[in-house]
């Protein structure tokens, strides 16, 4: 643990070095952000003329994470009900020509196996582990589980994940955190996967890798130099929404709007978006004040979890309803730009069908 | 919120081009005609503007979540609900030091997706009489029927019924409720 940390004071000296100096241009680099005021990074998808200015992975368009365009190709439904379902996750990721062809629905939860360029879709295996670890849940709870700041609420130690505690590579303190921007991701969390809905919201790249690191940030880490860019904030508080009129914590202020809502909410000279708990929040780009909610996350449902309690209930968007309705084989219910099917029988939630926005 | 809502509409209407075109979003204009009825029918324009709600909802900033793409449920409390409150509560919970709160509470009556009463009821009848609703606050309330009546209890040992229910918006439904839902 010494030896990171001595490695990581050394690249904090450095945190402005040319390594994050954004490359300019068509896919631009991020690191455009660092030439501005404070530490404010924009990002986004719009093209506003100035070829300086940094824009972050949402913009590209070859190989953006995130868009709609990926999502507004038909999803046949007709005869994806049973063994069929995984051909619907091919569709979702054909437009990373370059790496993952399909996506590999790990419920590894933080134990990840860091195959993050091929990833294979497992739609069978993964159920019969995830039934195994379901157990572990107890429905009785009065209240819907949220990703919480270390993830469920269940299977922590002295909370740190437990991948991470196992391994006894202990956690950072929070504020200790924002430290490792410009450093290099240290390899215990090299293959530490993001947990729950989080991995439907910062999905791998061409440009960037997300990965999950202590204290519940997201860590993104820039491909090309392998140099943490971005801190994610991934817990959802209950109620803790941050108040419209205060400033976007500096610490986590980059673009960071989740993969399905990036096209929507893309960053421009007039208005940055940022994600935190639980929310999209339209911060002023030069004070960082929050001026407004855009969108409200819940956070519930991820590949892999059981259907929370409070999700019995179908709540498709009346334009997906003639596709996806409820019937004993599937159900479907809708998450943060997302429609999940889950298996009626087990109650798991076995995929994520499309992307609405 | 208007520079929010116009942000809203051209974004909105380039994306819907461009998802035809099943290309990356470049900037396209909007036509005026898109814009507006993109604009009237959310559920931020489902809720009387001159309502306590509204104002609520805008004091927490979440106006322009309701104006937004959702898509979501919200159980919309009418004046004479807000009256029922304690006297003073309204005022204390909308100002700048109670934000966190305020935000809440409205949050607890904003529910993901898109749930018409018909949904409700079906659960509630597979439910064998109750279902339990996620809120985007994070706690949940419970549906029962009375009559024909979906009626909703919260985590304060408190009730409301639906009155008014289905108003479809672009972007979600309103349910109009009589009472103020508390998370505890």
């Amino acid at each position: 643990m010494r030896n990171w940390m001595l490695a990581a004071s050394a690249a904090a000296l450095a945190i402005t070095a040319p390594a994050l100096a954004e490359r300019g241009g068509h896919g631009g680099g991020h690191g455009g952000g660092k030439d501005r005021s404070a530490q404010v990074e924009r990002g986004g998808g719009k093209v506003k003329g100035q070829a300086d200015k940094g824009r972050g992975h949402a913009k590209s368009e070859a190989n953006r994470g995130g868009g709609k365009a990926r999502f507004s190709q038909n999803v046949d439904r007709g005869g994806d009900r049973g063994p069929n379902r995984g051909h619907n996750k091919a569709e979702r990721d054909d437009h990373r020509s370059a790496k993952a062809v399909r996506v590999e629905r790990r419920d590894d939860e933080g134990r990840g196996r860091g195959r993050d360029d091929v990833r294979v879709v497992r739609m069978d295996d993964d159920r019969r582990r995830d039934a195994v670890r379901v157990r572990d849940f107890d429905d009785d709870d009065g209240f819907v589980r949220r990703w919480g700041q270390h993830g469920f609420a269940r299977g922590f130690v002295d909370g740190c994940p437990p991948g991470l505690a196992k391994k006894d590579n202990g956690c950072l303190p929070p504020g200790q955190a924002k430290k490792w921007v410009g450093t290099v991701l240290p390899t215990a969390f090299r293959t530490s996967s993001l947990t729950g809905p989080y991995r439907d919201w910062y999905r791998d790249d061409d440009r960037y890798l997300y990965r999950m690191g202590p204290d519940g940030l997201i860590y993104r880490v820039n491909r090309a130099d392998n140099l943490i860019d971005a801190l994610i904030p991934s817990y959802l508080n209950d109620y803790g929404y941050y108040p419209v009129g205060m400033a976007y914590p500096s610490p986590y202020n980059f673009y960071n709007v989740p993969v399905q809502y990036s096209s929507y909410w893309p960053d421009d000279d007039d208005y940055y978006y940022r994600y935190g708990n639980g929310a999209i929040y339209q911060v002023d780009p030069r004070t960082s004040m929050i001026r407004s909610i855009v969108a409200l996350l819940a956070g519930d449902l991820a590949v892999g979890q059981r259907l929370p309690l409070g999700y019995n209930t179908y709540n498709v968007p009346l334009d997906y309803r003639a596709q996806y309705y409820d019937t004993p084989d599937a159900w479907y219910r809708y998450n943060d730009g997302y429609i999940y099917q889950v298996d009626p029988t087990t109650q798991l939630i076995t995929a994520v069908i499309r992307a609405l926005v | 919120m208007r520079p929010t809502r116009n942000l809203m509409l051209v974004t909105l209407a380039a994306l819907a081009i461009t998802a035809c075109d099943n290309k990356a979003a470049n900037d396209t204009a909007a036509t005026p005609e898109a814009k507006e009825t993109a604009g009237d029918k959310t559920l931020a324009k489902g809720i009387p503007a001159d309502s306590k709600l509204a104002a609520a909802l805008k004091a927490a900033g979440l106006d322009a979540t309701l104006a937004g793409p959702g898509p979501y449920t919200v159980l919309a409390p009418d004046d004479a609900a807000f009256e029922k409150l304690p006297a003073g509560a309204l005022d204390t919970l909308m100002k700048p030091e109670s934000r966190a709160d305020l935000t809440a509470l409205l949050t607890y009556h904003i529910l993901p997706g898109t749930i018409l009463a018909s949904d409700i009821s079906k659960a509630i009848d597979a439910g064998q009489g109750k279902t339990v609703l996620a809120t985007m606050g994070g706690g949940t309330l419970t549906a029962t029927k009375e009559g024909d009546s979906v009626v909703l209890s919260d985590g304060a040992g408190g009730k409301a019924k639906v009155t008014q229910a289905d108003d479809k918006r672009s972007n979600g439904v309103i349910h109009r409720i009589d009472g103020v839902l508390m998370p505890s």
